[in-house]
């Protein structure tokens, strides 16, 4: 679609979210989603569906998987000649570094922002899942004639979950009178979707000045400063929303979406989300298999039961083989008569030898990539 | 990509009548087959694992849907800037009306200038309507190796089937010496396949003729091969021994579907080095209900089991409400079982929608029930 007021931005997730496991071997836009999907498939859809085409994406550790996955952008049904899905690369710093900040990207890609044609930026987070129309968003800051927009989301887990964002603190009007970080100190909270709209001049604004506060702010420190002397306003979104923070946070997500009502208020066909396809035949489901209350994905060889669980293109499961509550990623073997339970297998892994895996706390057991258990 | 300087020529204007309703609306190479490709995927598939990078689609038999699905060239990773796939319908010349496509052979006469405009050595000319994996590179291989004017890809037959089949009857070095169709008494049970090399200055030559001739019926198994044969050029063989099927009706269509519940099947579609390519929706995974129960099937991504699958093949975007059974079937996209609904042998159209507790086929019946109109449910 043409000529849309707003390019957007999908940042990545600040220096201090970690998420167990995975995130040794990718940033949290590349971790698999519903066993299809990749988290950064929310955010460009999102901005692909709402007419975006102009999108820089920043990327920062370990670009491989991300780059690979994204491509020309075209499966976002993003128009190859007039829309453009810009890769933008920070090259200092490693992945915890106090200076690996958006901001220091934003700064590195600076001439890039400022070469924008249109008036507005939406800035997207690439480690949030949650579906929203942009363009609705824009037309309401628009109109609202407010400096900054914030999306938020009203949930009712703070003190388990979403400990690794912001929480925004509204006065009646949406006005948002501060933000700081979710401590877990009450279970109702207004999480920041770490989303914004605002003028590019107003970003600009905000980047260059960040520089004089301190190297190690983020964008998300800057309108939290913002608060005191300009119009930030509140707007809440309703839906499936997961910030994935943590191992605890990426799987509740996923397993949020096993809830049949869930899934299909969330994946409509008016507003799909695409991704990149890997051409994998169907899912064989053996004489002698048990699938119940799970997301299969294709390429799979399902020899045994499958419980609560989603499990990702080109795996097996062996005869006798049990999974219950778990996710089980892309090319993963589990052997024959192997339980696994309450776990995320990663990818490339093959569980053989050892005959369970299971964790009975909240937090799941983990397995590496390309481990052989 | 490999340069292989063959350019491939996909006859996709066939109707299949046997299919009934399944081609009311599509041609035949567009039916939907094995969880979520079409047929022509597989030659297209087909000549881009095999290097070749310009491959046109001849097509005339409502060839809409047909005509913007291979138009996206993309699909199959053949839309670089020295490859892609046209479409190539019947149109008007400056020197003739519209003709319809009056034989395989015409077909490729009247685009003589698109073969042109590439300039390729070899011409590979396939059928749109087979399932099947092979490697045309190979073909051409033996192609030049035996300094041949054309080659035949053949496979073995049954040799009291072989009098339903074009067969080839070859000598020791596989060199053809006759071509006979159907015949009664069959010499030998190698049956073309269709798929053919050319060199192309022989070709077009031999077109030019048989465009002038009128008792020529405008085909290469009646009119160009023979010709050949007669003439002393050099035709040769090629034997294939992979999984193949031309699916006619709908008996067979069901049973090539029926194929893949064996996950030893020669066809192999899991091969990670020979995939075949096709349409990619923005669909969730199969999602399993509590209430299913699955025992042996070919379940592809977006669909929705809430009953119960046995021996079934089931499409993208196929939803089967809790209580449901299937049995023994192939459900294409979008297909709604509802409640209480029994399906048994049958192979159900794309967007059929099957009523409550309708019950829809039967174990005992020796055909395949083809459903292509929504069955009204009872309470």
């Amino acid at each position: 679609m043409a000529n849309n007021k707003a390019f957007g931005v999908i940042n990545s997730a600040a220096n201090y979210i970690r998420v167990e496991g995975l995130h040794d071997y990718r940033p949290i836009g590349a971790f698999s989603f519903l066993g299809r999907f990749r988290v950064i498939d929310f955010p460009i859809s999102n901005m692909s569906n709402s007419g975006f085409d102009r999108i820089h994406v920043y990327l920062n550790s370990r670009p491989r998987s991300i780059v690979e996955h994204i491509g020309d952008g075209r499966h976002y049904n993003i128009n190859s000649k007039r829309g453009n899905l810009q890769l933008l690369f920070t090259q200092n710093n490693g992945a915890s570094s106090i200076y690996n900040t958006d901001i220091n990207a934003y700064l590195e890609n600076l001439e890039q922002i400022e070469r924008m044609p249109q008036d507005y930026v939406v800035v997207a987070p690439s480690y949030m899942v949650y579906k929203q129309d942009y363009q609705k968003l824009l037309d309401e800051h628009i109109s609202s004639g407010t400096d900054i927009t914030l999306l938020y989301h009203k949930v009712d887990q703070a003190k388990e979950y979403f400990r690794a964002c912001n929480v925004v603190n509204l006065n009646k009007q949406k006005g948002v009178e501060s933000i700081e970080r979710n401590m877990g100190t009450a279970k109702d909270k207004n999480i920041s979707m770490d989303t914004y709209v605002m003028s590019k001049e107003l970003f600009i604004e905000l980047i260059k000045k960040a520089k004089k506060e301190s190297s190690g702010y983020s964008l998300a420190n800057m309108i939290a400063l913002a608060c005191n002397t300009l119009d930030v306003r509140g707007y809440q979104h309703k839906g499936f929303f997961a910030a994935i923070t943590s191992l605890d946070d990426y799987y509740r997500a996923n397993m949020e979406l096993l809830d049949y009502a869930t899934s299909m208020d969330f994946f409509k066909p008016d507003w799909q989300f695409y991704t990149k396809t890997t051409d994998a035949c169907p899912t064989q489901y053996f004489h002698g298999a048990s699938v119940k209350h799970s997301m299969v994905c294709n390429a799979g060889l399902i020899e045994g039961t499958v419980e609560n669980s989603i499990i990702g293109r080109n795996v097996h499961i062996g005869k006798g083989a049990v999974v219950k509550n778990s996710i089980i990623l892309s090319y993963t073997n589990i052997g024959d008569g192997v339980q696994i339970e309450n776990a995320v297998i990663d990818k490339w892994a093959t569980v053989k030898k050892v005959k369970r895996v299971a964790s009975d706390s909240v937090t799941p057991a983990y397995v590496k990539r390309n481990d052989i258990l | 990509m490999a340069q292989t300087n063959m350019l491939a020529m996909i006859l996709a204007g066939g109707r299949g009548s046997r299919l009934h309703e399944l081609t009311n609306k599509v041609a035949k190479p567009a039916v939907a087959y094995g969880g979520k490709y079409r047929i022509i995927d597989f030659p297209l598939s087909n000549c881009a694992n095999s290097g070749i990078d310009i491959v046109g689609v001849l097509t005339q038999y409502e060839s809409v849907l047909l005509n913007s699905y291979v138009a996206a060239g993309g699909r199959w990773g053949l839309d670089t800037k020295d490859s892609g796939v046209f479409v190539l319908t019947p149109r008007e010349k400056a020197d003739s009306g519209l003709d319809v496509y009056r034989g395989t052979a015409d077909a490729i006469s009247q685009n003589i200038d698109f073969v042109d405009a590439y300039d390729p050595e070899y011409l590979l000319i396939l059928s749109g309507d087979h399932i099947y994996k092979m490697n045309y590179d190979k073909m051409l291989d033996f192609h030049k190796a035996n300094g041949a004017d054309a080659t035949i890809a053949v496979r073995s037959v049954p040799m009291k089937e072989a009098s339903r089949f074009g067969i080839m009857n070859t000598d020791d070095e596989r060199r053809i010496v006759e071509f006979e169709e159907k015949p009664a008494k069959p010499k030998s049970n190698l049956a073309s396949m269709g798929i053919y090399i050319f060199n192309w200055k022989t070709m077009r030559k031999l077109l030019v003729e048989d465009m002038k001739n009128a008792e020529s019926s405008h085909d290469f198994g009646n009119d160009i091969i023979p010709k050949m044969i007669d003439s002393g050029k050099k035709l040769y063989a090629y034997e294939f021994s992979g999984y193949w099927k031309d699916v006619g009706t709908i008996d067979s269509l069901w049973e090539a579907n029926m194929d893949l519940l064996d996950s030893n099947n020669a066809l192999n579609l899991d091969d990670t080095t020979w995939k075949i390519y096709t349409e990619d929706t923005g669909v969730i995974p199969q999602y399993i209900a509590e209430s299913a129960k699955i025992d042996c099937a070919y379940i592809n991504q977006g669909a929705h089991i809430g009953g119960e699958v046995s021996r079934s093949v089931i499409f993208t975007n196929v939803k089967i409400a809790p209580g449901a059974k299937v049995i023994d079937s192939v459900l294409m996209p979008g297909v709604i079982v509802e409640e209480g609904a029994t399906v048994t042998r049958a192979l159900v159209a794309g967007n059929t929608r099957i009523g409550k507790n309708a019950v829809v086929g039967n174990k005992k019946s020796e055909d395949i029930l083809l459903v292509a109109k929504n069955v009204k449910g009872e309470d």
